[in-house]
């Protein structure tokens, strides 16, 4: 399918350690694309300058052919958007805030909007200052999808929902996927994203070191198989194995835990010369993968992107 | 200074107290550079004590043939913009910190909720008290450079009346802010209660046998003590009143906060809270909803609304007393003897003409300067909207950069052309019911000619918006502001050159009531304004938005 997002070596400086370097991805159309990353890490950065709050300072960043920078307006047709910290006239209520965004986009079907109110049960009568987090942000949301936009651009939007809320939410991002409207999103919630991306990316300290389908993100990770021996068998007998990344001795002095990436044909071949009392194999989570690419600098993988 | 509340608090006023401190320090040294020129003989001496005592509805013209007692004349209705800033800041301690949603942060930490309030609030008072210290010791420069007869010890009582009338308003705000949901609301009662004051105040100086009514108002008592008078000193009454007034206010204020839920209002008895009543339904037929603009006009609305009141209706005060003024002095240069009082008002008035339009010309001159006040703080919005992320969403609508500044600007222009149309209208009204003779194209001039003034500084402030942020923005415009207020009504009297006094707008605004406008000079300021407002859209159409 056609990217509708194209980021191409994307750059932009605020001094010090922060901002993004040479960051490049693409989005297809329908796609859902989770952008994951921590604080400072530069999924912000990103998202403002797709939507021409901030100038890149290099490479280019286009949605649907548009330009970022020089066709603003024509890519804020096709956008909904949800900032990070959104700040909104506190003296307005919920209701009228809708209705003034409704009129600044034009074109907005009253009777989908009136459904967005509805399954969300916002209490349009209250002024801005008066909403919980929670519900600031419904508005916010609501003023995002009620155009139903081709793209929807959402920094972090599920932060401050509470769980039937975030479900509601999910249910919205499904139906805009399956009418073929694309979603890009930031999050630090995982197990949201695993359960609503077709693809992610992982940003850490202004680069973009993973781009990949959420399923096989989770294929290519590395995994662990414990094995319980009936009797103590020595470490080296694996280690040389292939697909073997380490091997340590448990604690229980015939178990060992085995760290494997790829086929784990040789080590069960291998574990089958012993009496095995019992052996289990933990595949880890995205947010697994994910605390792994944030650890210590020196144990994280490489730094350049790498497509999957 | 990130050791208590208090030092933070105070840390967060500095500009604030230089700023201030200055700035009323350099408006009380105004007058006493013009007055020089005024009494260089005692006949201009003897005609200008009895021109003060026409205008004793501005202050008590005590001694005004001397520096001292000039100075305290003139800046009599200036106590109004003396007691903007503590107002504002007072509603911005406690309610400020709830709307931003910071105290909730500050209440969790192991101090009791009255320590907290008494902290921030001390801080207040402390950066009041160095506010009218610096205006006390430049008082006394002031009197220094200009020879007048008033030693370092009058200044400082005359700093520290400042700061006691500064603290009842403070205190007036802080206990209003407890009541309304948002600061706003709290600082346009406590300035509206201000205004109301001040006219209370003014009251037994035109009306005789009512100083019972003008003692109901807390200025009356501020302007018991007249430290730069000579031998006139301070009044300990006075003190007194203000210091319990502002004692008890602060002391309400404090009480009422440790007892309400924090974010809340004080619940007042007997007006019955309405029921919480779950809504899903969106507005109808909300004209201030339709577009950019319109949001912009409906924004500035309230804000409007009261400039106006400030601003017709200083104009139509104006117009009501002259006639009354005008009898007087006609007398007076009737009877003789005071061949210097017509030459003492045009020098005032800047003019030559009947002795109404000399007076109001005078008081017209004032109108620029409160509507560019106005300007001013909407510049202060448009930049802090960007600063709080109120853009963001915005600009991710199909809205172009241009049409979003543009759009805001026209709201301010649209705002400024009615608060001029409205104060023709009523000097218009007030000057035919009270029969005072004014050439009325030159009314419209006045009247509508101080909109490109403050178009031109909010223009200014739109550029500079470009690169500074809130505080920064504000600061510039409000120095701006004094300065071209200098060069236009001081240096003159100090003889400085032509080109410096053509730095101001003001120059260029001239004194229409009596002289007309000159097009050629407004034409060059809205050229210049045109050019900055360009700049300044460009500008914004090209940088990035709240970093």
């Amino acid at each position: 399918m056609a990217a509708i997002i194209e980021v191409d070596k994307l750059t932009k400086s605020y001094g010090g350690k922060r901002g993004i370097n040479d960051v490049s991805f693409q989005v297809a159309e329908g796609e859902v694309f989770g952008f994951l990353g921590p604080n400072g890490a530069g999924k912000t950065t990103t998202i403002r300058i797709l939507m021409a709050l901030i100038r890149a300072d290099g490479g280019s960043a286009k949605i649907a052919g548009f330009d970022c920078w020089n066709q603003s307006i024509d890519i804020k047709r096709l956008i909904g958007y949800v900032p990070g910290e959104p700040s909104l006239d506190p003296t307005l209520t919920g209701g009228q805030i809708i209705e003034y965004f409704s009129n600044l986009r034009g074109g907005v079907d009253k009777a989908y909007v009136k459904r967005l109110i509805d399954v969300f049960d916002l209490d349009t009568s209250k002024k801005f200052r008066q909403y919980s987090t929670g519900n600031k942000r419904k508005v916010v949301i609501i003023q995002a999808l009620m155009h139903k936009p081709r793209v929807l651009i959402l920094d972090e939007p599920t932060s401050g929902l509470d769980p039937l809320n975030q479900q509601t939410f999910e249910g919205l991002v499904h139906e805009a996927s399956k009418e073929g409207r694309t979603v890009f999103l930031s999050s630090h919630v995982l197990s949201e994203v695993e359960k609503m991306c077709d693809r992610v990316g992982i940003i850490r300290e202004g680069k973009l070191v993973r781009v990949g389908g959420v399923h096989e993100l989770t294929d290519i990770k590395r995994f662990e198989v414990t094995i319980t021996f009936a009797e103590p068998v020595s470490p080296e007998a694996f280690e040389r194995l292939e697909g073997v990344a380490s091997v340590q001795k448990l604690d229980a002095a015939s178990g060992l835990r085995i760290e494997m990436q790829g086929s784990a044909d040789a080590v069960i071949k291998e574990a089958a010369r012993y009496k095995v009392v019992s052996l289990t194999s933990y595949e880890p989570s995205l947010e697994d993968v994910f605390l792994k690419y944030y650890e210590g600098d020196g144990q994280a993988p490489a730094k350049e992107p790498a497509n999957v | 200074m990130f050791n208590s509340i208090f030092l933070k608090t105070l840390r967060d006023y500095r500009i604030a107290i230089l700023g201030w401190g200055i700035g009323m320090g350099l408006t009380i040294i105004s007058p006493m550079a013009s007055v020089a020129a005024l009494i260089s003989t005692p006949e201009q001496r003897a005609t200008l004590a009895v021109l003060a005592a026409q205008f004793s509805w501005n202050a008590a013209p005590i001694k005004a043939d001397t520096v001292g007692g000039y100075a305290t004349w003139k800046i009599g209705i200036f106590i109004f913009l003396v007691c903007v800033w503590p107002l504002l800041a007072a509603s911005r301690t406690l309610r400020g910190e709830e709307d931003r949603g910071s105290l909730d942060v500050l209440l969790s930490l192991p101090r009791s909720r009255a320590r907290v309030a008494i902290e921030k609030v001390a801080a207040l008072w402390v950066a009041l008290i160095l506010i009218g210290l610096i205006t006390g010791v430049m008082a006394y420069l002031g009197g220094l450079a200009f020879k007048a007869e008033f030693g370092i010890v009058d200044g400082l009582w005359f700093g520290l009346d400042l700061t006691l009338i500064c603290m009842v308003f403070g205190g007036l705000a802080l206990l209003i802010s407890q009541f309304t949901h948002e600061r706003g609301p709290a600082a346009g009662a406590t300035g509206g209660l201000l205004v109301f004051f001040i006219a209370l105040d003014m009251v037994h100086r035109v009306i005789p046998n009512t100083d019972w009514v003008s003692q109901l108002s807390p200025i009356y008592y501020y302007n018991l003590s007249k430290p730069l008078v000579p031998s006139y000193g301070v009044s300990v009454e006075g003190f007194v009143v203000q210091i319990v007034l502002a004692v008890v206010l602060t002391a309400a204020g404090v009480w009422f906060f440790v007892r309400r839920d924090a974010g809340d209002v004080v619940k007042v008895p007997f007006i019955p809270v309405r029921a919480a009543r779950t809504s899903h339904a969106l507005p109808v037929g909300d004209l201030s909803l339709r577009s950019f603009y319109a949001r912009s006009l409906g924004m500035i609305g309230w804000a409007t609304f009261w400039w106006t009141i400030l601003i017709a209706g200083f104009a139509a005060f104006m117009v009501v007393v002259v006639e009354q003024m005008v009898n007087t002095l006609n007398q007076l240069i009737n009877s003789g003897n005071n061949a210097h009082l017509l030459e003492i008002i045009k020098r005032i008035a800047g003019g030559s003409a009947g002795l109404d339009a000399l007076f109001l010309g005078a008081m017209f001159q004032i109108l620029p300067i409160l509507l560019m006040a106005f300007a001013v703080t909407q510049v202060n919005r448009w930049r802090a909207d960007e600063d709080d992320g109120r853009l963001e969403i915005i600009l991710a609508t199909p809205q172009s950069r241009v049409g979003v500044i543009l759009g805001r600007f026209a709201a301010l222009a649209t705002a400024t052309i009615v608060i001029g149309l409205i104060t023709l209208a009523v000097s218009y009204v007030a000057a035919r019911q009270t029969g005072v003779n004014l050439d009325w194209t030159r009314l419209a001039e006045a009247s509508l000619g101080m909109v490109p003034l403050g178009l031109f500084i909010a223009a200014v402030g739109y550029l500079a918006a470009g690169w500074l942020k809130t505080a920064a923005d504000t600061g510039l415009l409000s120095f701006l502001l004094a300065a071209w207020f200098f060069l236009s009504f001081v240096a003159p009297d100090l003889n400085w050159p032509e080109f410096a006094l053509r730095l101001s707008p003001f120059y260029y605004y001239g004194a229409p009531l009596l002289n007309g406008l000159d097009y050629g000079h407004l034409a060059l300021l809205v050229g210049v304004g045109i050019v900055a407002l360009g700049l300044g859209v460009l500008r914004f159409s090209r940088k990035d938005i709240a970093v």
